[in-house]
């Protein structure tokens, strides 16, 4: 018999070597373990450990451990003399367990007159039957003379096999790697015409490995780049692009594979979830939204492939099956229920992480006798704790449609809910996705988005089934959004609305000085997407005419620390500043808390953007009688909506130079200037102002919901 | 798997009877004796009831080996078969229950767990059953082989394995053959976990309602599976029949022994041990308790009779290790007893223990035979279980007390004291709430009507379907509609 594994059913065991002596069977057992550890068969068996690793000798360790685990009791079995003498002799030869049988199927083929079974009940039916007639199995037969055929057909092969795979260890190795000629020939091989896919994606994998582990990663990245070509699957192809991906990305480029690699990920992501393993399929997922939202691609560069063509960038995220499974919607029980006219309207607002655009809103509802507002602070304690790591939690929950955390989020939010009739979350991100894990019983929920959570992964991790509400603050945002989430526009999506930014812009009214209508004005540098560059050039333009005009910079430097494209940007910002700074044509202020007095000798102010969902600063500065010049933001421009759309079309350009001719003609005069600056305060206040747009609020958040969208 | 595709085309069938105008049934059912099955004591009375009510059966099973690798052979049942049914024995085997090592390949003695998986999924792939979906192209065959050699009139198929379902279609497809399927645990309803095995969309959903939509009768075992399948399928109710499983009065003794003071009692479970683990714990432990706190299980014993385990794992499992610790506890474990022996085991014993598993839509087969003997039964299932039904009016019943050992002690204790002062009046009186029961009772109303049903139709071959007076004539007499 042979044990390749503590028993656990040590009375079962004992029970059956009973049996057998009883019958008059002499057992012998070899066992992979300490047969101490079996003291109960000792007196009914002969107990024998096979020989260890220690005992046969370095050179054996490591062919045992290149062994799969299934080979390795053979292996022992194999070199032990005591298991040769005895299997020899064997009338039965019996497997006690899985890990026994390929040692038994071994033998069995080696040693063909004895029975070969598994499990304890068919060797005492082999004995039984042998008992019955021993004539029969004394005789001689041919059939179980010497050594099966199969065994030296089987040997024969597995050589054969073990050598190839030690040839082919070696030739994709990373020694073999330190040559170039082996690397020319591997970077050629995998691009070859004509190699089975399976066999292309594995090696391409392994010599790019060894070529990483070797110091050679220029061939390494050729090599990827030749095979790809030829590769189907998307995750061997990920995998080879991947480090190449990653070091353009490191360097601030857009890299041209990034959907490749995304793509790998998500497929690989797919293969676990078809196996029901969301555990698994989550890590690939985070990898894919970490490459395809990354900030080099959308935040630190003038361009983004999202905002060129939204359907198209995430059509493998939302074509994949992981995308499909998070975009699943869980519906909610009951609908939302408007609050009867008989007790106050209940408020929930969610506070705490960025409370910028809230005061005002906050400020008019807290105020209203008919209204309680309740906070949630979500950087309280108590709250804090279910939004740890929670992208990757909400993407657990979304891909396996249940989690821990949604329990958790219940517990710590669902009083809360339970007492709202309204619950408003700003910015759609971490906190909203987190609380559309839950159903809202019959609390309606009001999303509202700004503009990066568009360029996000956010708006794929939440349920939108359980949001009533999605506030835009622009009709561009929506288009984009709506574009990129196509879950948004299905049946059981959020109704949509855009309702500007609660801004109180009378607070900027204030007098101009003389000289302020040659001062251009830029409020807010923190991010590229400002590209205050293209402030610089407008500039230029202007001092080629006339030398008084000077730009002033309102607000934080941008700081390179954030990427290596953001580096590299400011490098050439400074560059240029360095020049117009000397000459006092511009002048930085660098953070305010007065940014009405800032104001005050600012004649013209800029948008310069590449993209906003409102740029709350220029309109700041037009209430202030500043005349706005604003750029087509590239990411909008030639869309239904962009900022041609959403400001007097005369206050719009497209080049600087378009800058620099608005600019000369407005202030080619005083008065012209004064009145230019009059009539844009006058229009910023009269459609965008707090007086004016609290309207839009009261209606979203005070009326009975239309059922349009 | 071997599914008998080489060993199929030599395949002798047992040569046809000539038996004037009696109308031919094919009988598929796999498990038939002498598989040492308790299905098979069903199988062997549907068998002997279409016999007797006039059919030609040919009972399809499958060969002697296939049973010996899983729970062996009782011969005593295959000679309560009558005589008239022809028994053909189709080459087919598990390969998942292979304990000859020298029949495996290298691959399979490497990652036995990883050959098995791929053998599921093979089968899968021919038909939604991993174990057994791997026959289809051999029962298909099989079937309208004997079809071609002796006309068939009626299949009656039953299920598990639900491959038979394929073959049954195959039939039905090519030779328009009525069909019958005796569902008896149904296959769309778990019962083991009280909900939906699979839903109607499904690849085996389908097959399900297509292969009951064209059935003459559908059976089950019990009322609340045959509730599931009305509800499922409202269309078909009427085609749905309660045929219980019930009991062989052979197997009765006919007065339990005297229980004398001075003899310790004896308790006995009969069936495979194929229950949760946890289950057969708690009634050990339950067992253990009672044993060592009443009087009156003073030295007790607890036999336990049946297969534990099959192919490799025969007799060495979490059971049996279980069991076989418990000897200090009075527990014997014994084997499976063939048929004929049944009586005597009951003969000795004072009182029945009930281990079951499932719930609401399980009754089992034995509930039936342990009312018929007439001892105590204690009851060691959930206790929302259709067995509980079965053994509400049963005068020596312990009561369902659920899975707590403690409870189950007290379901012990109490069934020792039934045993020592129920009076032959009381055994009587539970004897005779299980009359009804009894097997042919069950089975001879349903066997009558199927016959009627097909004869109604009016001929032998290429029948139509049924014909709506002689169905109606006897859902009428069956009380439904």
């Amino acid at each position: 018999m042979v044990l390749g594994a503590v028993p656990g059913r040590v009375a079962v065991l004992t029970d059956a070597l009973e049996q057998f002596r009883s019958l008059g069977v002499t057992v012998r057992v070899a066992c992979t373990f300490d047969p101490d550890k079996i003291p109960a068969a000792a007196d009914l068996a002969e107990l024998h450990l096979l020989p260890t690793a220690k005992e046969l000798g370095p050179r054996f360790g490591r062919m045992v451990k290149r062994a799969s685990p299934a080979r390795r009791p053979w292996l022992r079995a194999q070199r032990d003399p005591w298991v040769r003498r005895h299997a020899k002799r064997a009338d039965v030869l019996v497997a006690l367990d899985q890990q026994a049988l390929h040692t038994v199927w071994q033998l069995a083929h080696r040693y063909r007159r004895a029975d070969a079974v598994f499990g304890l009940a068919p060797a005492l039916r082999a004995v039984e039957k042998r008992s019955a007639d021993p004539a029969r199995y004394r005789r001689p037969r041919l059939t179980t003379l010497g050594p099966s055929p199969l065994l030296a057909v089987n040997n024969t092969r597995s050589q054969t096999i073990d050598l190839a795979k030690v040839v082919l260890d070696a030739a994709t190795g990373q020694k073999a790697m330190r040559l170039g000629a082996v690397r020319w020939f591997w970077q050629r091989a995998v691009a070859a015409p004509g190699v089975p896919e399976r066999y292309r994606g594995k090696i391409a994998r392994r010599v790019n490995t060894s070529m990483h582990r070797a110091g050679h990663k220029a061939s390494a990245n050729q090599l990827a780049l030749a095979a790809q070509g030829r590769l189907k699957s998307n995750t061997t192809k990920g995998h080879l692009l991947g480090p190449i991906v990653e070091a353009e990305l490191n360097q601030g480029k857009v890299p041209v594979h990034l959907m490749t690699v995304a793509k790998g990920q998500l497929a690989a992501a797919d293969a676990f979830l078809k196996k029901r393993n969301p555990g698994k399929a989550a890590p690939h997922v985070l990898r894919a939204f970490d490459l395809m939202f990354h900030r080099i691609a959308h935040f630190d560069g003038v361009t983004s492939p999202l905002a060129e063509d939204p359907e198209g960038f995430l059509a493998p995220l939302h074509g994949s099956k992981v995308g499909q499974a998070m975009a699943t919607p869980r519906g909610r029980r009951a609908p939302a229920q408007f609050p009867p006219a008989d007790r106050p309207h209940r408020m929930l607002f969610f506070t705490g992480l960025n409370d910028n655009f809230l005061a005002p809103i906050l400020e008019r509802y807290e105020a209203m006798p008919d209204v309680q507002v309740r906070r949630l602070n979500l950087v309280e304690e108590s709250i804090r704790p279910v939004l740890s790591n929670g992208r990757t939690n909400l993407v657990h929950h979304m891909l396996a449609g249940t989690s821990k955390r949604a329990e958790e989020v219940a517990e710590a939010w669902g009083e809360h809910l339970a007492w709202a009739d309204t619950v408003f979350v700003d910015w759609c991100n971490l906190p909203a996705a987190m609380l559309t894990t839950i159903d809202p019983g019959t609390t309606r929920v009001i999303v509202r988005l700004h503009s990066f959570e568009a360029f996000s992964w956010w708006p794929h991790l939440a349920d939108w089934s359980r949001v009533d509400d999605l506030v835009f603050v622009s009709e561009h945002l929506r288009d984009l959004t709506l574009a990129a989430v196509p879950r948004l526009r299905a049946p059981q999506g959020p109704r949509t609305h855009v309702v500007s930014n609660a801004m109180e812009l009378h607070r900027y009214a204030g007098p101009k000085t003389g000289d302020a209508r040659f001062t251009l004005g830029l409020i807010g540098l923190s991010s590229l997407a400002k590209d205050p560059r293209w402030a610089l050039a407008v500039l230029r333009e202007l001092r080629k005419r006339d030398e008084r005009y000077r730009l002033k910079l309102i607000g934080d430097d941008l700081r390179a620390s954030l990427s290596p494209a953001v580096r590299a940007y400011v490098a050439e910002l400074d560059r240029e500043l360095a020049e117009l700074e000397s000459s006092g044509a511009v002048i930085r202020t660098g953070r305010t808390e007065d940014v009405r007095g800032a104001l005050t000798d600012v004649g013209v102010i800029l948008s310069t953007s590449v993209r906003e969902s409102f740029h709350c600063g220029l309109v700041e500065g037009a209430a202030s009688g500043a005349v706005p010049v604003v750029r087509d933001w590239p990411f909008f421009a030639g869309r239904q909506h962009s900022a041609r759309s959403l400001f007097p079309s005369d206050w719009v350009v497209g080049t600087p130079e378009e800058a620099a001719e608005r600019i000369l003609a407005v202030t080619a005069s005083e008065d012209g200037w004064r009145e230019a600056g009059q009539a844009a305060a006058s229009h910023v206040l009269s459609t965008w102002d707090w007086s004016v747009t609290q309207k839009d609020f009261d209606r979203l958040l005070l009326e009975p919901p239309a059922t349009a969208g | 798997m071997n599914n008998g595709r080489n060993l199929w085309d030599s395949l002798k069938l047992p040569r046809a009877r000539r038996s004037g105008s009696r109308p031919h049934m094919i009988y598929l059912a796999i498990g038939f004796p002498p598989a040492a099955k308790s299905c098979a004591y069903r199988m062997r009375e549907t068998a002997n009831q279409f016999a007797a009510a006039g059919w030609d059966v040919t009972a399809v099973t499958i060969i002697d080996e296939a049973w010996e690798r899983e729970y062996g052979l009782d011969h005593t049942l295959a000679a309560g078969v009558d005589s008239r049914v022809r028994v053909v024995k189709l080459p087919l085997v598990r390969d998942d229950l292979e304990t000859d090592i020298r029949a495996f390949s290298e691959t399979r003695a490497l990652a036995h767990k990883d050959y098995l998986a791929q053998l599921r999924k093979r089968n899968l792939k021919v038909f939604p059953e991993p174990v057994f979906g791997g026959w289809r192209p051999a029962l298909e065959k099989a079937l309208v082989q004997i079809h071609r050699d002796k006309p068939a009139d009626l299949l009656v198929t039953t299920c598990a394995p639900y491959v038979n379902l394929a073959a049954t279609w195959k039939l039905w497809e090519t030779h328009q053959v009525p069909y019958v399927v005796d569902f008896r645990d149904g296959w769309s309803v778990d019962v083991i976990n009280n909900g939906e095995a699979f839903p109607k969309e499904s690849v085996s959903g389908q097959w399900e309602i297509k292969l009951l939509t064209n059935a003459i009768a559908i059976w089950n075992v019990n009322e609340p599976i045959s509730r599931w399948y009305r509800e499922r399928y409202p269309e078909l109710a009427h085609k749905m029949r309660v045929v219980r499983n019930g009991y062989d009065a052979s197997s009765i003794p006919a007065q339990a022994r005297p229980v004398t003071p001075d003899r310790p009692l004896t308790f006995g479970y009969l069936g495979a041990l194929n229950l949760p683990v946890p289950l057969l714990d708690a009634v050990l432990q339950g067992w253990r308790t009672a044993r060592a706190e009443d009087p009156a299980l003073k030295d007790a014993r607890f036999e336990v009779r049946g297969h534990i385990g099959a192919a490799w794992a025969r007799g060495d499992n979490a059971h049996a290790e279980l069991l076989k610790a418990a000897a200090a506890d009075g527990v014997v474990v014994g084997g499976s007893v063939p048929k004929a022996e049944v009586i005597d085991l009951y003969a000795r014993w004072d009182a029945v223990v009930l281990m079951v598993t499932g719930g609401r839509y399980m009754t089992s087969g034995k509930v039936y035979e342990y009312m018929a003997t007439g001892l105590p039964v204690v009851s060691a299932h959930e206790a929302d279980h259709d067995a509980s039904t079965v053994l509400s009016t049963y005068p020596l019943w312990t009561g369902a007390v659920g899975l707590d050992p403690a409870e189950l002690a007290g379901a012990f204790r109490r069934a020792a004291a039934f045993a020592l002062n129920a009076t032959e009046a009381d055994r009587e009186k539970a004897r005779a709430e299980a009359k009804q029961y009894a097997r042919e009772a069950q089975l001879i109303p349903a066997v009558q009507e199927v016959t009627e049903l097909v004869h109604g139709t009016g001929g032998r071959t290429g029948t139509p379907p049924v014909s709506p007076a002689g169905a109606a004539r006897v859902l009428a007499r069956e009380g439904r509609s």
